[in-house]
This record gives C-alpha cells, structure tokens and sequence, in this order.
C-alpha cells in the first residue's frame, strides 16, 4: 500500500513537468558546438601536407595530389611549384573520430561539423569525397569567443596595422600635395 | 566412471533456404503497400550490444531520444521474436558465429543495422588479429550507422532510413539475393583517374 502511494507520487510528480523527449525527425537536435559529428574540409586552407593522413590512427584519409609549376614571375628568377589537391576522401565508416586530423592540421583546413545525417545502405557510400567534405564545411559552428582581456587575433592585428599605415602613407601625401600648393 | 554420455553421430542438415510461397509475390501491390507498412512501424529489436556503442543504443530507447515513437521496440524477448538486429560494438572473431547463429533464428523478414565503426568495417581494430572487420562479412546488412560511436540522433536517422527501405521493398527483390554475404558483391574500387596534362 506504502509503495503503491509512492509509486503514484513519483507518477503525479513528473506529470505535471514537460516531456524531455526530443521529436527529433520533426525538430533538428542543438548540438552542442564542439560535437563530434563529422570532419569538414575547407579545401582552400589544404597544403597537401599529408600530415592529417600519416597522423590518421586509422588510416582512413585519403589524399591524392600533383605539382603544378608556377612561372617565375621576373626574368632570370627560378620556377616555383605548388602542390594542387586532387582527391581529399574520408572514410566514415572506419573513421574513429579521434579529432587527430584537426588537431594536426597546421593550416587549419579540417574543422568538426556537429551534423550527424549520413548513414547509408552501401558502405562504399560511407567514404566522402572533397566536394562533400566542403559541403560539410557550411555547418561548422563559428568559433568559440575569446577571454576577456585577451589579445586580438592576430588577422584583426595585422587588419589594424595595414589600416594605420595607409591613413599614415595617405595624410603624408595629402601634406605634401598641401606643401606643393603653397609654394609652387 | 565416465560422466560425459557417449557422442551421439549427428550429421547436418542442409535447410532450405527461406523463401515466400508462389501467393506472396502475385500479391498486388495494395497488399505489398500494407505489408510494408506494417513492417516499417513494427520494429522489434534485437540488441546485439558487444562494446560502447551499445550505450549509445540504450540512450536512444530511452525517455530523452526514445525511438519507440519511431514504431522501435526494444523489448524483443530473444532473436526468434525480433524483426530488427542492431549490432552495436566490436565483433570479434570469437563472437562471429553467435551472430551469425542469433540472426539465422530471427523470423523472416529481418533487418539489420551495423552501428558504430566496428561493426562497419572493424573501426579502429582494422589491423586486429582477433577482429571480424565488419559485421557485414557474415550477415547482410541493411543499414550503416557512422560514427565511434554515433549519436544516438544517428541511429534514430539510420532507423528512418531502414523504414525509407522497407516501404519500398518486394518480397522478389528481397529473397532474389544468392549471394553469400561474405561474397563480393561488386567489382573491386577502381583507383581515380589523374586529371589531364599529371605528370607525376
């Protein structure tokens, strides 16, 4: 009778709160940002500097690439290569999203993606080319916020700097165009 | 005195191999449409959790993910009562024949989810001794669930899109399969071709 009148108390307790069910296929999850869900490319930041994929305790990515030789741009200076990506792939299903591959990357070209919707029904489906992996790239979360008090990026530095110096460079000209005026 | 009963001479018994009577594909396709549609809401599953992912499994049966509302049961008794197996976790060669022996007694239709890079392709015991690398090379699966281990939002995807199957599935097309599991289904993955003017 006693545990009859408690079981009732804990049903007549959490009848009156909300559902904590998630309706997932109707309403899209909040993933937390930094959720492990998928591994994006951002493809122009990539070097081809293969060290995502020796670093890969799976061995699950994928790189192809080719040099390309860049003219010199003066008379008598040498010819530069460049290494141009040709096939960027990862593995999902063997993939074990240690997150190695981003942290590595010196370039930051790999990010985490939260989006998780990319099971299949053939497993050869399961490895991404760089085209998808670029897609992924649209759904990473923007990066978390700096501390309080904490230095600039260093591109918002650099960004300052340019702007200084070309205010200086244009009110050196604008004082001497003045200069010119006065005395010709 | 000897207490282990004397070895009785058994030899196996080839089954024939499941299959519908000659009714069941004249069906029309009203009948087809039914059927299917209660396959797809009447999932009775059966967890095959051998590691981590299997913790995942559970966080997705219970209140929070809850894919009962997907029409996923999770209170199959045994494999002879459950139309869904998930494998979720590392198959090792040592637990190979159970799987294989626990889908052999789930009743036709049956369907399975491979969850978790393990039971994918072996995941991170690729170069394993003791590792089946992937649970696909000794039961046919439907449906990979990416990930180590995946969400449990992954395996609520992987489930709707094991139902987008099922819906439009037909008895001929799903007991046509001759092949072995373990067989190779298709040719093997041609190397991409270098673009135009590659001197490598």
């Amino acid at each position: 009778m006693k545990g009859l009148a408690k079981g009732l108390a804990v049903t007549l307790k959490t009848l009156t709160k909300r559902s904590v069910t998630q309706s997932y296929p109707e309403v899209l999850p909040e993933l937390p940002p930094r959720s492990r869900g998928v591994i994006a490319l951002f493809e122009e930041n990539c070097t081809v500097c293969m060290l995502c994929a020796r670093e890969c305790p799976d061995w699950c990515i994928y790189i192809d690439s080719h040099k390309e030789v860049v003219p010199a741009r003066e008379p008598g200076a040498r010819d530069r290569t460049r290494n141009v990506l040709d096939r960027f792939a990862i593995d999902y299903a063997l993939c074990m999203y240690c997150g190695i591959c981003v942290e590595v990357c010196p370039f930051d070209a790999l990010f985490w993606s939260p989006e998780f919707e990319y099971a299949t029904d053939d497993i050869l489906e399961l490895t991404h080319e760089k085209d998808k992996l670029r897609e992924w790239m649209w759904t990473v979360p923007p990066p978390p916020a700096l501390d309080e008090h904490a230095e600039d990026p260093k591109e918002l530095i650099q960004a300052r700097k340019a702007v200084e110096k070309a205010e200086k460079a244009a009110a050196a000209a604008r004082a001497a165009a003045a200069k010119a005026e006065e005395n010709p | 005195m000897d207490l282990t009963p004397a070895p009785v001479e058994r030899t196996p018994v080839d089954l024939p191999p499941p299959r519908l009577g000659v009714l069941s594909r004249l069906a029309p396709d009203p009948v087809r449409l039914v059927l299917n549609w209660g396959r797809r809401y009447s999932l009775w599953v059966f967890n095959f959790g051998l590691a981590c992912c299997a913790i995942e499994f559970i966080a997705s049966s219970m209140a929070k993910h809850d894919f009962i509302r997907l029409g996923v049961i999770p209170f199959a008794p045994g494999p002879r009562q459950a139309d869904l197996m998930v494998v979720s976790g590392t198959v090792s060669d040592k637990m190979a024949p159970a799987i294989k022996r626990l889908y052999e007694q789930m009743p036709e239709p049956k369907y399975v989810i491979s969850f978790g890079s393990c039971a994918n392709c072996g995941g991170p015991y690729w170069d394993s001794y003791c590792v089946t690398k992937g649970v696909d090379q000794i039961v046919p699966v439907d449906v990979y669930v990416p990930g180590c281990p995946p969400r449990p939002e992954a395996l609520l995807q992987g489930i709707l899109k094991l139902q987008e199957r099922i819906a439009v599935e037909n008895p001929a097309a799903r007991y046509a399969r001759k092949l072995p599991a373990a067989a190779l289904g298709r040719p093997l993955v041609a190397p991409p071709t270098p673009p135009a003017g590659d001197a490598r």
